[in-house]
């Protein structure tokens, strides 16, 4: 993965120098470790500026909303779904983007490394699938592939399904099981599910750093906003709490690409992967649809087939 | 809604058409039992702000 | 706790349930008296967000009928 940047770069600079397009949305390196910012270049020697490790878990797409500018933008499997899901909603046109291509073996998971030591992470470094973390007084070295992040390490869209330049022949795609834990909270009884979300949501401040960094999330004025009516109390009430993470995985039920962005910008570490896949799953599971694979299909909740399942209707 | 812990059977969906008053009678009778069965709401009621 | 009815509110459409609600006033039907009419312009403009706000405001039960 790391050896991708070289090729990155090589493109982005002539993208940018025979004026395809204005500008490249690409990872500058973070002011802390496991932190890559997003970053804008728009001319060719800021493109040294580009790094790609697998700290990059932000998604870009979420970048691309309303631009009228002819856009470079770099993706992984993740970001590529997201922008297909933006070209179909009409946020952006296909005509002005030129992507790129990045096979993607995961992200790590920071929330998880973090709180795995004691002492501050100073430093992270990968070679080889393995991670250097140093601190002040320790260094571990770890499996890249241990500390994914959980919808990385259940990922089966690696790949990005569209693509204009590539920087590495495709990686391998993963064939595992995506809804194990669904299936567990699924099982379980009302009164266990309630206890289990409210657990869940306990420590949630709202503070929308998951709606911020969704891609889908770029309603004018955001439901949690309005306030004439107001659906959504404002207050950290679990009620409302839980409206807001309930409504906010509807909004994006059929859309949702699983990117994990929202986990990841989290400040106190919530899955709330936990509503919107469960959302994801009825969508594969109802309607055989996953978001963001196809420019030419329309997603399943804005078409009417004669045989969609209306078993809940009396 | 399931999922997150609302009983099944708290939500009702239906299909009535303008002419089907038998059938409205009959929903309303199903819904009211299916209702009555489970007990009153106790989740998601937003709480009284607490006077001081 | 043997007296409790519950309060069911009900979202039907203009056009297809509100109608059926109103034949069955007229045709004198007898029915259950916990559901709580809102008539709604269409059930295509039903969004969860009603549905919560019932619950939130105390409601036992929900019934969207188009």
């Amino acid at each position: 993965m790391l050896g991708y940047i070289d090729k990155i770069r090589q493109i982005s600079k002539g993208l940018i120098e025979d004026k395809k397009v204005d500008m490249i949305i690409g990872f500058k390196k973070g002011t802390m470790p496991m932190m890559n910012e997003p970053c804008l270049v728009k001319s060719p020697k800021d493109v040294e500026k580009l790094v790609w490790d697998s700290n990059c878990g932000i998604n870009l797409a979420n970048y691309l909303t309303d631009r009228k500018e002819r856009i470079g933008i770099i993706a992984k499997g993740c970001d590529s779904r997201n922008i297909v899901t933006h070209i179909i909603e009409n946020k952006i046109k296909r005509e002005q983007l030129v992507i790129i291509g990045v096979p993607c073996t995961g992200m790590i998971d920071k929330h998880r490394l973090t709180s795995m030591f004691e002492g501050e992470i100073e430093q992270v470094t990968e070679q080889n699938g393995n991670i250097t973390i140093k601190g002040e007084d320790f260094e571990e070295i770890l499996k890249k592939n241990d500390v994914l992040q959980q919808n990385c390490s259940v990922c089966i869209h690696r790949n990005p399904v569209v693509y204009d330049e590539l920087v590495s022949d495709l990686v391998e795609e993963q064939d595992v099981d995506r809804y194990e834990d669904v299936r567990k909270i699924e099982a379980m009884p009302s009164e266990k599910k309630w206890n289990y979300f409210d657990d869940l949501l306990s420590t949630c401040i709202r503070c929308y750093a998951c709606r911020n960094a969704c891609p889908l999330c770029y309603c004018p004025t955001c439901f949690v906003d309005e306030s004439r009516p107001q659906w959504v109390g404002k207050s950290d009430d679990s009620i409302d709490i839980r409206t807001f993470h309930f409504l906010r995985a509807y909004h994006c039920a059929g859309r949702c690409t699983d990117c994990g962005a929202c986990e990841r910008a989290c400040p106190v570490g919530i899955n709330m992967r936990m509503f919107t896949r469960k959302l994801e799953k009825d969508c594969f599971e109802q309607y055989g649809w996953e978001a963001g694979l196809s420019l030419d299909e329309r997603p399943p909740l804005d078409t009417y087939k004669p045989e969609d399942p209306d078993d809940f209707i009396k | 809604m399931e999922h997150m812990g609302i009983e099944p059977g708290r939500i009702h969906f239906s299909w009535v058409s303008s002419a089907e008053s038998t059938k409205f009678v009959q929903v309303v009778n199903e819904v009211t039992e299916a209702v009555k069965a489970l007990g009153p709401n106790n989740h998601f009621i937003t709480k009284e702000a607490k006077v001081a | 706790m043997s007296d409790w009815e519950p309060k069911i509110v009900a979202f039907l459409c203009n056009w297809c349930s509100y109608g059926a609600a109103d034949l069955a006033g007229v045709g004198r039907m007898q029915y259950p008296p916990n559901i709580r009419v809102i008539r709604i312009p269409c059930t295509g403009s039903m969004s969860p967000k009603f549905a919560l706000a019932a619950l939130r405001e105390g409601a036992d039960g929900v019934w969207v009928s188009g």
